[in-house]
């Protein structure tokens, strides 16, 4: 997450802006990856501790924090925009942290509860998990509070092979009320990246054809009861039986709205180190990894563009053994069950909108300033309608990804003065893309960079809301930013 | 004068005065290539925009009213296509419809979309902003996404024209963006569908002009249909008879909430009226009533008060005068959900989810579904692979469309029901054999 988006202003924003304009980023390889630590080995511990909210309340969570404090992260001190504690980074968090290996890693999660009040687990879905250490719980062996165990600590070791790549969801699985512990926040996400993965040149999700991307986020869905959470706080165990259960409260990657565009490790949040807003440029491969860790199915609808399931709860939708993921259909809204992780493939291009997206000169919001060319050497458009003249295939801009058949198309109608609008903070004054115009004073100022956003939400649009408040909840964003500014 | 009428009058007055030419900041002012008058009719066709299609929307407020006589305040929308620009907010209070308008396109269409916002003439407290969001076209570009927060949305008085180049066809909804929990539940949400340009050209041998467009059209003929419903290049979504099939609830504790003016139960929200095309069973199947102010029985007309007590609330809930009209007198509920077929022909359902609160399963027992398509989207893969899906049943979420064909073929004559497969959301409330429910004649 870029600084520039956390900081309201237009002035900070244009400024930024021409910072970006002056540094040699353009056509930067650099790509978004999700958050993590990277095993093989990981020492996690369970321990309470009570999230803040955007309304100012907060909830009392149980959560799995990162023993080795960071020294494993994927993004360690300095990425642009993080304050800088993901290397030092080791309170117990919601969502537990996603825990990153590699196909045919031998991963073993070492489990230590400080402080959790009920004996807890870890169980991986689809994986063959054996155990070791602590007492035999509910499923597997478990940890018990080392309060109640006069202060010796007590650890459990898991211990797996990471055989098949995708996307897993972790969680502790114990006690009376077997579904408290994930709804408490012990729960969190682990990845297998597949052999041959690279993360600079090899971008796959799958061994299947079809699977590569360029950007990488994850979308873990959750909900809250605060009422349990409240009980369970106050040491009510026996008040909680789940049968009354409603959620108020709604998540995307742990965070609810504005907070979720807040940046990762964001000292704000300290229990809650991961955004959810996922950054891509035109016509990108943005692999989202949806996954569904809560008790209640959610409609996720992404607007912009339809995507591609790719797979399904670590396995790739292929009917010809594993060669392509050719079964994955298209949509805009995934029908996301409890407990299901859904892999896809979205990618916005602009094509087709009949109106050029980086402006013209002339027509409606025309602007002298807006003037550019939309060529690639490969394509030959001598009649300049923006199709190569021998082969017919539309020309795309090499240096902004612009759709040639749409360039130089005057924006179709007029818009109403400021006067009869309501301005969104994320609108940037103007329609076209990496482009801000003049706003009224105090309007807008949140999206600097003129990006296209488009926001990724909950259609049960009851959970768009934090506690009966709206805007909250799980209403996310994807952000389309010209090719020249970089994402990592 | 109508009671309600009376009591929204000065807000009325206000808002159609904005509707008048005095005011240089506040005007109805649609954008339509070829129409020379400003009612959003082309009348004379722009040589530059030959495919223009124009429709102009008015978003406000009015009532609809449940299956047991339970009166409902709504947000929505309504057509005013072909009004002059002065008539257009005076027509268009109190003119809301659940749901709204339901839009139906061609592939190849430049779609230029003016919505004007009335207001909200029963709560003159509330300024509310309106967007449209044309849930699911394809590479959307924010300024017409119809989402306030990151984009624009259209005050009282004024109006927005979006614009879309519609290429891709498909099953899809619109709804407005503005506190998208609020105004969605309260029945901002409609029908739009797109169809595919195969309509006018036919894919080959057994897979004509559709008979929408000029074609046979043969009725059971196979290969002859009346249209198709994706550019499937095999003709295997071509229908005889379309449909479509919105589900939805209300949860009448907010739209009274809304109406008396009291804090919003998002969490609490609850399908408790479930409903197709803004109805429940039996009103599913009723025909719109000749003139609204006195329908005939199981006819829809005007929405009125309750004559008779209804879910602890005694008669005339909201003005206090059972059978008061409580619009402007126009039916709001105008989209029946009754189908007939005649054996051998070929159904297509286009089935949209627009539920703020849950998810629902439908069924049609005794009548063969298969899924061609999901999210305004042929079911093919990346390779194109064709995956359709031959299904009993049909779960899917707020959001969610699906294209479903019946082929009645191997079907005996008869009536089916089409239904939500949970047990409670068969009712209108506590109304049993109600509800999600309509039928489907095989003649």
């Amino acid at each position: 997450m870029k600084p520039i988006f956390k900081q309201p202003g237009r002035f900070l924003g244009v400024l930024a802006m021409g910072l970006a304009l002056v540094l040699p980023w353009a056509g930067s390889q650099a790509a978004h990856d999700i958050r993590g630590i990277t095993g093989p080995t990981f020492n996690l511990y369970a321990f309470p501790f009570n999230m803040n909210l955007p309304d100012g309340s907060s909830v009392h969570m149980w959560g799995f924090g990162d023993q080795d404090q960071g020294a494993n992260t994927t993004h360690p001190d300095n990425q642009p925009g993080e304050p800088n504690v993901a290397s030092t980074y080791g309170l117990p968090q919601y969502p537990a942290p996603t825990l990153i290996v590699n196909q045919g890693d031998v991963v073993n999660i070492n489990l230590t509860n400080f402080g959790v009040p009920q004996p807890v687990s870890i169980v991986v879905t689809g994986h063959q998990v054996s155990a070791s250490g602590g007492v035999p719980g509910l499923v597997t062996q478990v940890s018990r509070d080392k309060n109640a165990l006069g202060g010796v600590a007590e650890t459990v070791s898991y211990s797996f092979t990471a055989s098949e790549p995708g996307t897993y969801i972790y969680h502790s699985l114990n006690g009376a009320n077997p579904g408290l512990h994930a709804e408490m926040g012990l729960q969190g996400v682990l990845i297998v990246r597949p052999t041959g993965y690279n993360a600079m040149t090899n971008r796959i999700a799958y061994n299947e054809a079809g699977t590569d991307y360029d950007q990488e986020f994850l979308y873990l869905l959750t909900e809250v009861d605060p009422d349990l959470h409240f009980e369970i706080e106050r040491g009510h165990f026996t008040h909680v039986t789940g049968s009354d259960r409603a959620a108020a409260i709604w998540f995307v990657n742990g965070r609810v709205f504005p907070d979720l565009f807040q940046g990762d490790f964001n000292t704000l949040f300290p229990n809650q180190p991961y955004q959810s807003l996922a950054l891509a440029h035109p016509s990108d491969k943005v692999l989202v990894r949806e996954v569904n860790a809560g008790h209640d199915p959610h409609p996720f609808h992404h607007h912009g563009e339809n995507m591609f399931f790719i797979a399904r709860d670590g396995r790739a939708l292929s009917s010809d053994g594993g060669v392509t993921a050719d079964l994955g259909r298209s949509d805009n809204t995934l029908n996301s069950a409890p407990k299901q992780a859904v892999d896809m493939i979205w990618t916005w291009t602009g094509k087709d909108l009949n109106w050029d997206i980086y402006g013209t000169t002339t027509g409606p919001l025309g602007r002298a300033d807006l003037a550019h060319s939309c060529s690639n050497p490969a394509c030959l458009d001598g009649n300049g309608d923006g199709f190569d003249d021998g082969s017919g295939a539309a020309c795309w801009d090499v240096a902004t990804r612009e759709y040639c058949p749409d360039h130089n198309k005057e924006f179709p109608v007029n818009l109403p003065g400021a006067q009869d609008l309501t301005l969104g903070g994320w609108w940037s004054g103007s329609p076209f893309l990496g482009d801000t115009a003049s706003l009224p004073p105090g309007e807008g100022g949140l999206n600097p960079f003129g990006g296209y956003f488009l926001v990724w939400h909950s259609h049960a649009e009851k959970e768009l809301t934090t506690f009966d408040i709206f805007p909250g909840g799980s209403l996310s964003s994807m952000v389309i930013l010209p090719l020249a500014l970089p994402i990592d | 004068m109508n009671k309600l009428i009376k009591k929204a009058l000065p807000s009325a007055v206000a808002l159609a005065l904005l509707g008048g030419a005095n005011l240089v900041n506040a005007a109805v002012n649609v954008q339509c290539p070829g129409d020379t008058d400003g009612d959003s009719v082309i009348d004379s066709p722009d040589p530059d925009h030959p495919n223009a299609v124009c429709k102009h929307l008015i978003a406000g407020d009015s009532f609809a009213v449940m299956s047991d006589d339970n009166p409902m305040y709504i947000f929505g929308f309504a057509e005013r296509t072909g009004d002059a620009p002065g008539d257009v907010i005076g027509n268009g209070i109190l003119d809301a419809e659940w749901p709204g308008t339901t839009i139906e396109l061609d592939q190849g269409d430049e779609f230029y979309l003016s919505l004007s916002n009335v207001g909200t003439v029963m709560r003159p407290d509330l300024f509310d902003p309106h967007t449209v969001h044309w849930h699911g076209f394809p590479n959307a570009a924010t300024v017409f996404d119809g989402v306030p927060e990151v984009s624009i949305s259209i005050n009282m008085g004024a109006t927005l024209t979006y614009y879309y180049n519609v290429l891709e066809p498909g099953t899809y909804m619109y709804h407005c963006h503005v506190e998208a929990s609020e105004h969605m539940e309260m029945g901002m949400l409609a029908n739009l569908y797109v169809h595919p340009g195969q309509d006018v050209t036919g894919c080959g041998t057994g897979c004509a002009i559709a008979g929408r467009k000029g074609g046979p059209g043969g009725g059971a003929a196979i290969g002859e249909p009346e249209g198709y419903t994706y550019n499937d290049g095999d003709g295997t979504t071509g229908w005889d008879v379309e449909k479509p099939i919105q589900v939805s609830s209300f949860d009448p504790d907010f739209h009274d909430a809304s109406i008396f003016v009291q804090p919003l139960p998002f969490a609490a929200l609850e399908a408790k009226y479930p409903m197709i095309n803004g109805r429940g069973y039996p009103q599913t199947l009723w025909p719109m009533a000749a003139d609204p102010l006195n329908p005939g029985v199981a006819e829809i007309g005007a929405p009125m008060d309750n004559t008779a007590p209804v879910a602890g609330h005694p008669i005339g809930k909201i003005t206090g005068t059972g059978g008061e009209v409580l619009n402007n007198g126009s039916a709001t509920q105008t989209l029946d959900s009754a189908v007939t077929v005649t054996q051998g022909e070929t159904l297509l359902l286009r089935l949209s989810n627009v539920s703020v609160d849950r998810f629902y399963t439908l069924k049609a027992q005794g009548l063969p579904m298969k899924i061609v398509a999901t999210g305004s989207r042929l079911m093919r893969g990346v390779t194109g692979k064709n995956i359709y899906r031959d299904v009993s049943s049909v779960n899917f979420g707020g959001g969610e469309t699906h294209d479903v064909l019946i082929d009645t073929t191997d079907v005996a004559a008869g009536t089916y029901f089409l239904h939500a497969a949970e047990l409670h959301q068969m009712s209108n409330l506590t109304q049993l054999d109600g509800g999600m429910i309509t039928e489907i004649v095989v003649q």
